[in-house]
């Protein structure tokens, strides 16, 4: 499950771009797992994530934190996603110090990744994963723009012909791009997207494309 | 996912929903005259379960009936609410690195290597899942053992799935598994063979473990074979209790 891995963009796309994950291990802890993963939650809600979400709930643009930390379960992989380095700082210092016992993970640009763990005072990243993008019939995916805003839901919900509706309900003046990041939200029910990256890619997208469908 | 033929009214709001694009047709309702309806193909849907999901019909006119076996495979791994009971983790693969930090799944001198076909947002046919499955089985790639694929495979040794499920689709599949840090070379050419091979696209994805100092062991590799890896990774940071003792 790589989810959070294959996100498409360039550098300054992505600087600001992280998911954070909590996840206790089959057969070592994830029995009594659900109290910790609850913890790690408040955890995260309180540093001001963007979205947050457990992939058989939903997030926070289709339900409530409360009912999402309420349906936890042992086993329960919880993501919460952020807008900004200094938040994802602040959390892992906490995390440091809380210890939740279950493992976390965060997914973003692999140096800005390590400085925040350095000065989080965590050290050295303990395993990475990295994504080494698409082969195959690659001329059937649709443009980098659109990839830009879909690939943030790795489970692929967010439908390319979503993205090209809303920019033209946005050109004719029927939603806002911040309407329509939240629209797009809904689809992703793990809570990966990023709002604040899909509204400023939206935004974009509004002069360079012509939309004829729907 | 079908559609209740004397419900539907063909407003089509469903239709951008669809993360495989536009795989419904519209049809004459035999009954009703000058009615139309929407039709989902049932070869092209994988069951995701999106459009249902949207809340965007107004005649409530979606329904996802349970469907047999082999059909049944589709929304295992296509839904992301439904979790494969053999993987125990909810979603289409494992907890693969994520809880490297105290299970030692993937040791130094081992590589994860997994193989997303379908993805992202084109979708995979089983056949083309057996394609590459076949090609890797014999380079001691070791398959994850609790990923779906791999329990969808009637021969674990040489990668053979079952039969019955060749022709059905999924929105993606991911074939999971590590090999040894000697073989990477070998197994990365053998997926690159493999990709002229499939009628689909494939996400490829790499995992190591990151020695306490010095450089982690895939770069040198991958930059002398000239492969390219992202800019952003899936980092995992250590803080799952209890540690594993990794022998480094």
């Amino acid at each position: 499950m790589t989810h959070s891995l294959h996100r498409r963009g360039d550098r300054e796309s992505l600087k600001e771009d992280f998911v954070v994950l909590g996840c206790p291990a089959t057969g070592i802890n994830k029995k009594g797992s659900a109290p910790k993963t609850r913890e790690f939650l408040r955890i995260c809600w309180k540093h001001g994530p963007v979205n947050l979400g457990d992939m058989k709930t939903g997030n926070t643009y289709n339900t409530t934190i409360d009912d999402i930390l309420d349906r936890v379960t042992d086993g329960t992989i919880v993501q919460c996603t952020f807008d900004s380095r200094e938040k994802v700082v602040s959390l892992l210092k906490e995390l440091k110090e809380k210890k939740p016992g279950i493992s976390v993970i965060v997914s973003g640009v692999t140096d800005i990744v390590q400085g925040i763990m350095d000065e989080a005072g965590l050290g050295r990243i303990h395993t990475i994963e990295y994504s080494m993008g698409t082969w195959g019939k690659t001329e059937r995916m649709p443009d980098f723009a659109v990839l830009k805003i879909t690939t943030m839901c790795g489970h692929a919900m967010i439908a390319n012909d979503l993205v090209g509706k809303l920019l033209r309900d946005i050109k004719r003046g029927r939603t806002t791009p911040e309407e329509a990041s939240h629209e797009i939200a809904k689809c992703c029910t793990c809570g990966n997207f990023n709002l604040t990256r899909g509204t400023q890619l939206l935004r974009e997208m509004l002069p360079l494309y012509m939309v004829n469908r729907y | 996912m079908r559609v209740d033929e004397d419900k539907c009214i063909a407003c089509k709001r469903c239709f951008p929903y669809c993360p495989l694009g536009r795989i419904q047709v519209l049809r004459r309702h035999p009954k009703i005259p000058g009615r139309v309806y929407i039709e989902i193909d049932q070869d092209k849907c994988t069951d995701c379960g999106m459009c249902f999901r949207a809340n965007v019909c107004p005649v409530d006119a979606l329904y996802q009936p349970a469907e047999p076996w082999p059909r049944e495979v589709r929304a295992i791994l296509s839904n992301p609410l439904i979790e494969y009971k053999g993987s125990q983790v909810p979603g289409r693969g494992t907890e693969e690195m994520k809880t490297n930090d105290v299970t030692g799944r993937f040791l130094p001198g081992e590589v994860g290597i997994g193989i997303e076909l379908g993805r992202p947002g084109v979708a995979t046919y089983f056949r083309d899942v057996e394609v590459v499955a076949m090609a890797l089985a014999p380079l001691g790639y070791e398959m994850a053992e609790e990923n779906p694929v791999t329990h969808f495979m009637s021969d674990r040794k040489t990668g053979k799935l079952r039969d019955d499920i060749l022709d059905e689709r999924a929105t993606s599949a991911i074939i999971e598994g590590k090999c040894k840090l000697e073989n990477l070379p070998e197994v990365l050419e053998t997926i690159k063979k493999a990709a002229e091979k499939v009628d689909t696209v494939f996400s490829v994805e790499i995992i190591s473990k990151v020695p306490p100092k010095g450089e982690i062991p895939i770069i040198p590799i991958l930059e002398r074979l000239g492969y390219e890896y992202s800019i952003n990774s899936k980092n995992n940071m250590g803080l799952g209790e209890p540690v594993f003792k990794f022998d480094e």
